[in-house]
C-alpha cells in the first residue's frame, strides 16, 4: 500500500510537532515536510509533491487561504486540509473557495486529523463536527428569525441526490455515469439546485451541504 | 473629559483682563455722566438764547421809553412854532387861521408829554430835555403878547416878530431836534454794544461748557477705544490659545487611539502566539495522552478528559479575548469577511440578526481605514444589540473611486441624539474624524438608529 505523503504548514512549532506525532503514528501516513509560513508551504508543495497539505489558515507572509489557492494551481492533485481557530462561515467559505476540501477547528485537530487526511486523499470532504454545528445553528437561527422556509424542502429527490454528489466533490461526468443520466441533464439539475437554494458557486454549495448534514 | 473641561474653566477664571463688574460700573457711570453733561449743556444753551432775547428786548424798550417822548416833544414844539407863524401870517379876515383853542390844545399835549417823561435821566438827556423846556417857555412868552394883539396890530408887527423871534426860534428848535437825533443814534449804538457784550459773555460761558463736554467725551472715547482694542487683542489671543489646545487635544486623542490599537494588537499577538501556542500544544499532548490511556482504566481516563475539557475552555477564552482585542480575520480574510464575522458573532450572542451588504470593496485600502471601519461597526452593533432592542440591523459598505462609506442601521427603539451621547459614540466620532472622515448619527425615539461614516480615500 502506498503511503500518503503529508506536508504540514503552521507557524507554531509546538503545534506542528503535535500534529506530526499524530500523523506519524499512522502506518499509511508519512510527513514529508514542515513549513513555517504560507510561502514556504507553496515552495515545499512544489518540490515535495505531497498528496495532502495540512495548513493553518493564519500564517505570516502568505496566509493559508492564499497559499491554498497557489498550491491548487501548481499541484491540482494535492488535497488541502485547513486548520483554523474559528468555526465560522466566513472562514469556511473562503477556505473552500481557495480549494480546501477539509476544514478542522484546531481544538479537535488531533482527534479528527487522521480521518480528515484519509477523506481528502480519497477525494472526499471533511469538516470538524464543531464546524457543522456552528453552521447549522447560524442557519436555523436565521430561518427562525426571518420566518423563511427551509429551501431544502423545495428540492426534488433527484436534485437532493445530485446536491450530495456535487458536495462530495464529484464532477458532472462522474455524476452522469453514476446515475445513468446525460451530462447535459446533470448540468440542468445543478443549475436548478443553485437557483432554488440561492447559491453562488460550489463553495457555497458545499457549505450548504455541511450545514444540512448532507456531508460531514 | 470632565477633568479637561474643569481645567479649562479654572484657567479662564484665574486670568485677569476680562471686563470685571467694577470696570463695567465705571464705564456705565462715565458714559452716563457724559450724557448728563451734554443734556445740561443743551438746556443751558436754550436758556441762554431766551435770556439773550429778553435782555435785548428790555434794553431796546428802555431806550425807546426815553427817545420817543423826546422826539415827540421836539416835533410838538416845532408844530407849535409853525402854528404861531401861521397865525401871524393869516391876513384874510374870513379865515381866522389857528385860534387860541388850538394853541391851548397843543400846550396841553406838550405839558402831558412833559409830565409823563421818565424820571431816570442821563445828564446828556436831561440837558436836551431842559433845552426843549426852555424853547417851549420862550415860545409861550413869544405867543402871549401876539394873542393879545388886534388884527391891525398883528399885521403891522407880523414881519418883525417873524423875523426877529419866530424864525430864529425855529432854527433853535431844529438844532435841538438834530441834537436829539444824534443822541438817539448814540444811544442806539451804546445799546447794541451792550447787547453784544452780554451776548459775548453768554457765548463764552457756553463755549466753556461745550469745551468741558467735548474734552470729557474725547477722553472717554479714547479710553474706550484703547480698551476695546486691548479687548480685541485679548480675544484673538484667547481664540488662538483655544484653537491650539483643541488641536493638541485632538492630537492627544489620536495618539490615544493609536496607542490603544497598537497595545491591543501586541497583547492579542502575545496571547495568540505565546499563550495560544502553548495551549494548542497542551491540547495535542492531552489528546495523545487520552489515546494512550487503556480504555479499561476509567479513573485515569476521567482525569485526562477533565484536563482536556479545562484546556479547551481555556483555549476558547483566550481566543475570545484575543479576538476582542484584535480581530485576526481582518488580517486573515480582509475587511468584509471580518465585518461578516462580526455580524454573525453579534447575531449569535444577541436577539438581533445582522446583515452585511457590500459591493466591490478593495482590500487594498489602508490598514488604518480597515481598523477604523471595523471598530466603528463593532461599536455600533454592540450598542444596538445592548440598548436598542432591535430585531434587525444592517451593515452596508460602499466604495467609490474617491471615498468609502459604511453605515449601520437598526430597527430598534432609537433615542434623542441631542440628549444621549455616550462615550462610545464620541470615541467612534473621534476615530472617524482622525482619518478626515465625516460622522453622522440619525436617530429618533421610536424610529431606529442610523450611524454613518464616510472617508475620503487617500489615493485613487
Amino acid at each position: 500500500m502506498n503511503s500518503i505523503r503529508v506536508l504540514l504548514a503552521d507557524d507554531h512549532k509546538l503545534i506542528r510537532a503535535g500534529l506530526r506525532l499524530v500523523v506519524d503514528q499512522q502506518p499509511d501516513l508519512s510527513v514529508v515536510g514542515e513549513a513555517d509560513d504560507g510561502r514556504q508551504a507553496v515552495e515545499l508543495a512544489k518540490s515535495l509533491k505531497p498528496n495532502v497539505v495540512v495548513m493553518d489558515i493564519g500564517m505570516p507572509n502568505l496566509n493559508g487561504i492564499e497559499a491554498a489557492r497557489q498550491i491548487r494551481e501548481i499541484r491540482p492533485d494535492a488535497a488541502i486540509v485547513m486548520l483554523s481557530m474559528h468555526a465560522d462561515e466566513g472562514y469556511v467559505l473562503r477556505a473552500l473557495g481557495a480549494g480546501a476540501r477539509a476544514y478542522l477547528v484546531k481544538d479537535s485537530a488531533t482527534t479528527d486529523l487522521v480521518q480528515a487526511i484519509h477523506a481528502v486523499a480519497e477525494g472526499k470532504s471533511f469538516f470538524s463536527p464543531a464546524v457543522s454545528k456552528v453552521l447549522l445553528e447560524d442557519y436555523v437561527r436565521k430561518l427562525r428569525r426571518s420566518g423563511a422556509e427551509d429551501s431544502y424542502d423545495l428540492l426534488s429527490p433527484r436534485e437532493r441526490e445530485i446536491l450530495q454528489l456535487v458536495a462530495e466533490g464529484k464532477s458532472n461526468k462522474e455524476i452522469a455515469s453514476l446515475l445513468n443520466l446525460s451530462v447535459y441533464t446533470v448540468e440542468t439539475h445543478r443549475a436548478k439546485i443553485m437557483q432554488k437554494l440561492n447559491l453562488k458557486g460550489v463553495p457555497e454549495l458545499i457549505l450548504y451541504a455541511v450545514r444540512k448534514g448532507i456531508i460531514s | 473629559m470632565e477633568v479637561l473641561s474643569q481645567v479649562t474653566e479654572t484657567g479662564l477664571k484665574n486670568d485677569g483682563g476680562w471686563p470685571s463688574g467694577k470696570l463695567r460700573l465705571i464705564l456705565l457711570i462715565s458714559f452716563g455722566g457724559l450724557l448728563g453733561l451734554m443734556v445740561i449743556a443743551g438746556l443751558d444753551a436754550f436758556h441762554l438764547a431766551r435770556q439773550m432775547h429778553t435782555q435785548e428786548e428790555e434794553i431796546r424798550q428802555t431806550l425807546l421809553a426815553h427817545t420817543q417822548p423826546l422826539l415827540v416833544l421836539s416835533s410838538s414844539i416845532y408844530v407849535y412854532n409853525d402854528r404861531i407863524e401861521e397865525y401871524l401870517m393869516s391876513q384874510d379876515p374870513k379865515s381866522d387861521g389857528p385860534r387860541a383853542e388850538d394853541f391851548s390844545r397843543l400846550q396841553a399835549e406838550i405839558n402831558s408829554t412833559l409830565r409823563k417823561y421818565p424820571a431816570n435821566c442821563q445828564p446828556q438827556e436831561r440837558a436836551l430835555l431842559e433845552s426843549l423846556k426852555q424853547l417851549y417857555t420862550d415860545q409861550q412868552g413869544m405867543l402871549d403878547p401876539v394873542l393879545s394883539w388886534s388884527r391891525e396890530e398883528r399885521r403891522r408887527q407880523a414881519w418883525r416878530i417873524l423875523n426877529e423871534e419866530v424864525l430864529p426860534q425855529r432854527s433853535r428848535i431844529q438844532a435841538t431836534s438834530e441834537r436829539i437825533e444824534l443822541w438817539n443814534s448814540q444811544q442806539k449804538g451804546a445799546t447794541d454794544r451792550e447787547i453784544f457784550a452780554s451776548f459775548a459773555s453768554l457765548q463764552a460761558r457756553q463755549t466753556r461748557l461745550l469745551t468741558v463736554v467735548l474734552t470729557a467725551g474725547l477722553v472717554l472715547s479714547l479710553a474706550s477705544i484703547i480698551y476695546l482694542l486691548r479687548l480685541g487683542e485679548e480675544t484673538e489671543r484667547r481664540y488662538q490659545e483655544l484653537a491650539l489646545s483643541r488641536a493638541q487635544l485632538e492630537a492627544l486623542s489620536a495618539q490615544l487611539v493609536d496607542a490603544q490599537e497598537t497595545e491591543r494588537r501586541s497583547i492579542s499577538r502575545e496571547l495568540h502566539d505565546e499563550v495560544g501556542q502553548s495551549l494548542g500544544a497542551l491540547l495535542v499532548e492531552v489528546g495523545r495522552l487520552a489515546a494512550a490511556v487503556p480504555s479499561d482504566n476509567t479513573s485515569i481516563r476521567d482525569h485526562v478528559d477533565k484536563i482536556k475539557s479545562v484546556a479547551e475552555t481555556t483555549v476558547e477564552t483566550v481566543r475570545n479575548i484575543a479576538l476582542l482585542l484584535r480581530p485576526s480575520m481582518l488580517d486573515d480574510l480582509g475587511l468584509i469577511a471580518a465585518l461578516e464575522w462580526q455580524g454573525r458573532e453579534v447575531s449569535r450572542r444577541s436577539e438581533m440578526e445582522v446583515e452585511v451588504q457590500s459591493s466591490d470593496i478593495s482590500e487594498k485600502i489602508p490598514e488604518d481605514y480597515k481598523i477604523c471601519i471595523y471598530r466603528f461597526v463593532q461599536e455600533a452593533l454592540n450598542n444596538a444589540a445592548r440598548h436598542s432592542a432591535a430585531k434587525n440591523a444592517k451593515v452596508a459598505v460602499e466604495q467609490t473611486v474617491s471615498k468609502i462609506s459604511v453605515s449601520v442601521s437598526d430597527d430598534g427603539r432609537g433615542f434623542d441624539p441631542q440628549r444621549v451621547r455616550g462615550l462610545g459614540v464620541l470615541g467612534m466620532e473621534e476615530r472617524v474624524r482622525r482619518l478626515g472622515g465625516t460622522f453622522t448619527l440619525e436617530s429618533k425615539p421610536g424610529s431606529g438608529t442610523r450611524l454613518k461614516a464616510e472617508f475620503p480615500l487617500p489615493h485613487a
